[in-house]
């Protein structure tokens, strides 16, 4: 399989409308060819229309779809050169799995002879070659999410799409084959749109996390990025746990600094941020507890505190806030009500303008 | 990739003008007044299309124009395509109309072309995602609704408010509403339908409560109840009940040789005359209720089988005593299923023609009124309208009813799990009276259905009882132009070709109405909830009214009576096709598209290998509905198009109960055949699930 064939994905202007319902407004959306880019939003907020969108099963209110450079807004489904992965299966039940995954080459019209050596490939790649006869109904749970991964995979399209392929498995099958969608993924070069409700999912296979609220895109970037700087509440609190807390962001002499109580931080020097007072979210991981220090800190008390093997959680409060915060096991570790200082270490400090 | 696929949208467009081309040089383009076979060659010549300057110039000019495309940029031409081809259509129609001129086989391929040129570009400016074959589908379905079902009731309507001059009177209306008989007719009809309903459900309730919680050792009862309905032409039990209690009948024999002139118990001077009792009110009452209690039964008896036996085991265990339980707790759990049960019912009973045309008497009903109006030197056409809107109307008043109040209030819930625990014990007198109800009926019904399979075979029931295969003889055995042949072969001809369409059209509904979304979606869904509740009175009346002029000349022909058949049995498919397709994820139709699928192969690789145990059932059902329809049809039939339930109202009609019956226990068997062979075939239940009404 050669890898030139990927092709990124990109949605200009996209809104979608059900009836009087708006579900996207304006989406602008680009995928990079060969990335793996992960829908990540609440219920509802428009992912799986996203996909359809893309695969062609719906087709845009307004706006233009384009895969590569070719404008697909008006093809559909089985004119697009796309592959998808159902949260059903979807698998046929009145064909076998050697049919099932074959369906798509028959439908291309691919002579029997090279159907039967792709099938077997397409099977091989994710450990199933030897199942061709069985019906569908005489596989795991598991064995069928490979069925239809190979069924997608085995036309090579340019983009695959998934979504919520896994919410149907327990969790220690899912963690192992989203370890196989990855690495299927990266050794195709396929470019993947993937949607799921499971951040750490999000989090471990993906390039690129777009997070959706309410059918419009709220931030688009790396994991880490997303993780490390969002820039709204709605994205801090949905990736992970963030404290907010009140600050002030100065920028002098190119270089931004977040002030929070006493405490001067140098801002993430690739982002910008605007002059004035306004909300900090801070990753309970970058903050941490000390007994005394001379350094800058935040003086509280602690609340409460949760043992949780790895980690001990503390709940602490500060100038009327409650802060939220993680220490390794292993560090100083104190009681309910004991007097302590924060203090607050980059990454993960990041001013949410909204 | 688009330059492929416009190119083939291309493609079909030109396929359908040289379609159209075709049909305007080959077919006569006029209406030919005794059919193709019949007419002479000069008849025929004369109904050509080039046969002068004439309407079809205009289609002709439009194929023209829309091949050659005299014009430039793409969207203008998808505009101009889709004015050109449905305002081409439009125009044909109707300056056929203004012309009294009937359209021809030429001219009715001439519509067809322009409908699907119109859906090619519908689906090229995005209707329906843009699907050319959906789209196609859609259109069709679309119009022949409109033609089939929507027109003629319009025209029902148009009837009793537009004169015979063309004048519009709304006080006509009004005029035939009060007129003479019209009241007492419809309060018959109601006052018929109302109490056939209550005892309908009573005795159905009792069948089911009797299957299901006093003995399991009649569960063949189920089956041969679920058969019954379907194979018995709808005026077969009444005829049975004349053999039994009519004037000649069993009954009066037996009265008549105890305590008649010169009786076992009487003198010279009997008590008892010959009385033609059963005709009328009582008979319609008994026909009707005997008729229709298995459907009842087939809805309750699934209800009463999902109650959940814990409820029941929850009352007794707060004391209640059996007694109790059954009326605190049992009967209210199926309160929604005997209110459906009895709407059935009340819909069944006013839309029958059957019985009451056997057996009405003075006892006047809608549904046969509507015929009487038309029928022989009557011809008042405005009060048979009036008739038909009126029965239209509170069918479809109980219909509704039916859907949305009942409809949604089920208070028993299918899991297919066995949610466990046993059901208690049933008060005795409630067994008792199940019993006692279920098996007298059971009697009752042998007996007549052998008198239906007998009176074939005695010389004249109630006369004459010498054991003779005359009438089978006379039916059967003098060649095929004679006796039940002609009749039997049209009858197997008709429902043969109108099976299949039936079940596509219904399917068809169904998949469109339940997985696509498209303009008009609800004009599709308000004309399959129309088909559901029509009577055949008012289709058959509608049809006489609708295509008996120009444009749409068809009576007469085989065609109508086949439309006909299709429109009045498509609910079966739609209901098939609804309940089988939900059973079938989406998702598996979108893996398809996905997998380059288009979407007609989709159809046919995925949907239909899915659905074929619905389709198959469907077909089965219409062909069997086909045999046994008499309301629709009897309108429509003529001396050539004589099927065989006309055939038989026609000898019952001269008081030749022998050969009709004969000829009823034929139709019985064949369609017991039928069904059984195929039954066989695809594995069993599947028919009855067809017919499961809800
Ligand atoms: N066919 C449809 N008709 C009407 N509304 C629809 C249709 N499909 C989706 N919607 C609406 O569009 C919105 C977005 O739906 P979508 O399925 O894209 O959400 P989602 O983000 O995938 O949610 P989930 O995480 O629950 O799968 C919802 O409000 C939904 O009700
Ligand atoms: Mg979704």
């Amino acid at each position: 399989m050669n890898d030139n064939q990927s092709s990124g994905v990109e949605l200009k202007n996209v809104v979608m409308k059900f009836g009087e319902h708006t579900v996207l407004h304006n989406i602008d959306l680009i995928i990079q060819p060969g990335s793996l880019t992960t829908l990540l939003g609440p219920s509802g907020c428009g992912k799986t229309t996203i996909l359809r969108l893309i695969a062609g099963l719906e087709l845009p209110t307004s706006g233009q779809v384009f895969l590569g450079d070719e404008d697909v807004s008006v093809l559909s489904a089985s004119q697009r050169d796309v592959g998808m992965v159902f949260q059903s299966y979807a698998l046929f039940p009145h064909m076998t799995v050697g049919e099932n995954v074959g369906y798509g080459l028959k439908m291309m019209g691919i002579v029997p002879n090279e159907r039967t050596e792709r099938i077997k490939e397409s099977l091989d790649s994710v450990g199933l070659d030897g199942y061709q006869s069985r019906f569908i109904d005489q596989l795991s749970g598991g064995q069928q999410q490979r069925v239809a991964l190979a069924r997608a995979l085995v036309l090579k399209p340019k983009v695959m799409l998934f979504d919520e392929p896994l919410s149907n498995l327990d969790s220690k099958l899912r963690r192992q084959m989203r370890e196989d969608i990855r690495r299927l993924q990266q050794e195709l070069a396929v470019t993947a749109v993937y949607v799921t409700h499971d951040q750490d999912e999000a989090l471990a296979v993906s390039d690129e996390v777009v997070v959706m609220k309410e059918g419009g895109i709220a931030q688009q970037g790396s994991p880490k990025h997303l993780y490390l700087n969002p820039d709204s509440k709605f994205v801090a609190t949905f990736m992970g746990d963030a404290n907010i807390v009140e600050g002030e962001v100065s920028n002098v002499g190119g270089e931004s600094k977040i002030k929070i109580g006493d405490i001067e931080i140098a801002a993430d020097s690739s982002e910008h941020y605007a002059d004035g007072k306004t909300q900090i979210a801070i990753r309970p991981e970058a903050l941490s507890l000390i007994r005394s220090t001379t350094e800058p800190s935040l003086q509280g008390k602690v609340l409460s505190r949760a043992y949780i093997g790895a980690s001990t959680e503390y709940r602490v409060k500060v100038n009327g806030n409650e802060l939220f915060l993680i220490s390794p096991t292993g560090s100083e570790e104190f009681e309910i009500g004991d007097e302590v200082h924060v203090l607050i270490t980059p990454p993960g400090i990041s001013p949410i303008p909204d | 990739m688009k330059l492929a696929s416009a190119l083939m949208a291309f493609d079909a467009r030109i396929k359908w003008i040289i379609i159209g081309l075709i049909g305007w040089v080959l077919f006569p383009w006029k209406g030919l007044e005794y059919g193709i076979f019949e007419s002479t060659q000069s008849e025929i010549f004369e109904a050509y299309a080039w046969q002068g300057v004439n309407t079809s110039l205009i289609s002709l000019f439009s194929l023209i124009t829309l091949w050659i495309r005299p014009w430039r940029s793409l969207s203008k031409a998808l505009l101009i395509d889709a004015i050109i081809s449905i305002g081409t259509f439009i125009v044909v129609l109707l300056t056929a109309n203004y012309a009294k001129e009937s359209l021809g086989y030429g001219s009715a391929i001439q519509l067809i072309v322009l409908l699907g040129i119109f859906s090619l570009t519908l689906a090229r400016m995005g209707f329906v995602q843009g699907d050319p074959y959906m789209t196609t589908a859609i259109v069709f379905v679309m119009a022949s609704i409109v033609v089939f079902v929507l027109f003629p009731i319009l025209i029902i309507f148009s009837k009793v408010i537009i004169a015979e001059d063309g004048t519009f009177t709304p006080y006509l209306f009004f005029q035939n509403v009060t007129g003479f008989g019209v009241f007492r007719t419809l309060k018959n009809s109601l006052v018929m339908a109302l109490l056939v309903g209550a005892l309908a459900t009573f005795f159905g309730l009792s069948f089911a409560i009797f299957t299901v919680r006093v003995t399991k050792r009649f569960s063949g009862l189920t089956r041969i109840f679920s058969m019954l309905p379907i194979i018995t032409p709808p005026f077969v039990i009444g005829l049975s009940l004349i053999l039994i209690f009519g004037r000649n009948g069993t009954i009066n024999d037996g009265l008549i040789f105890l305590f008649g002139d010169g009786g076992l118990f009487t003198g010279e001077q009997g008590w008892f005359e010959r009385s033609p009792y059963i005709y009328g009110f009582w008979g319609i009452l008994l026909a009707q209720t005997l008729s229709f209690t298995p459907i009842c039964y087939m809805l309750l008896v699934g209800m009463v089988s999902t109650i959940n036996p814990a409820v029941e085991e929850a009352s007794v265990t707060m004391r209640a005593t059996p007694t109790q339980t059954f009326l605190q707790v049992t009967l209210p759990l199926l309160r929604p299923g005997i209110a459906n049960a009895y709407l059935l019912g009340v819909i069944s009973s006013l839309a029958d023609f059957g019985n009451p045309i056997v057996l009405g008497g003075d006892y006047d009903v809608l549904a046969t009124e509507i015929y009487f109006s038309i029928v022989g030197a009557q011809l008042d056409y405005p009060r048979a309208a009036t008739l038909g809107i009126l029965l239209l109307s509170f069918s479809l008043l109980s219909f509704t009813i039916q859907r949305r109040w009942i409809g949604k209030k089920s208070y028993v819930t299918v899991t297919g799990k066995g949610s466990g625990g046993f059901f208690q014990p049933l008060p005795r007198w409630v067994r008792i009276g199940a019993t006692t109800v279920t098996l007298t009926w059971m009697f009752f019904t042998a007996v007549l259905y052998s008198s239906i399979l007998l009176g074939g075979f005695v010389e004249n029931w109630g006369a004459d009882y010498t054991p003779t295969l005359a009438h089978y003889e006379e039916l059967w055995a003098r060649g095929m132009d004679y006796g039940a042949w002609p009749s039997f072969i049209t009858t197997l001809q008709f429902s043969a070709v109108g099976a299949p369409l039936t079940a596509l059209m219904g399917l068809m509904i169904a998949y469109i109405t339940t997985r696509r979304q498209f303009v008009g979606r609800k004009m599709v869904d308000f004309s399959a909830m129309i088909s559901f509740a029509i009577p055949g009175t008012v289709i058959g009346i509608s049809y006489v009214l609708a295509f008996n002029t120009a444009p749409i000349l068809l009576n007469g022909t085989a065609i109508i009576i086949i439309i006909s058949f299709i429109f009045k049995n498509m609910p079966v498919g739609i209901r098939g096709g609804i309940s089988a397709l939900s059973q079938i994820d989406r998702s598996l139709e979108e893996a398809s598209l996905t997998q380059r699928a288009t979407s007609i192969r989709t159809i046919f690789t995925i949907v239909l290998p899915l659905l074929r145990p619905a389709l198959i059932s469907a077909i089965v059902f219409s062909f069997v509905k086909s045999m046994t329809t008499v309301s629709a049809i009897i309108f429509l039939v003529t001396a050539d198009t004589q099927v065989a339930t006309t055939y038989i109202l026609g000898r019952v009609e001269d008081g030749d109960y022998g050969p009709a019956i004969s000829y009823g226990s034929v139709l019985i068997v064949t369609m017991l055949i039928v069904i059984l062979a195929v039954d066989k075939f695809i594995g069993r239940s599947r028919i009855e699930r067809g017919q499961a009404p809800g």
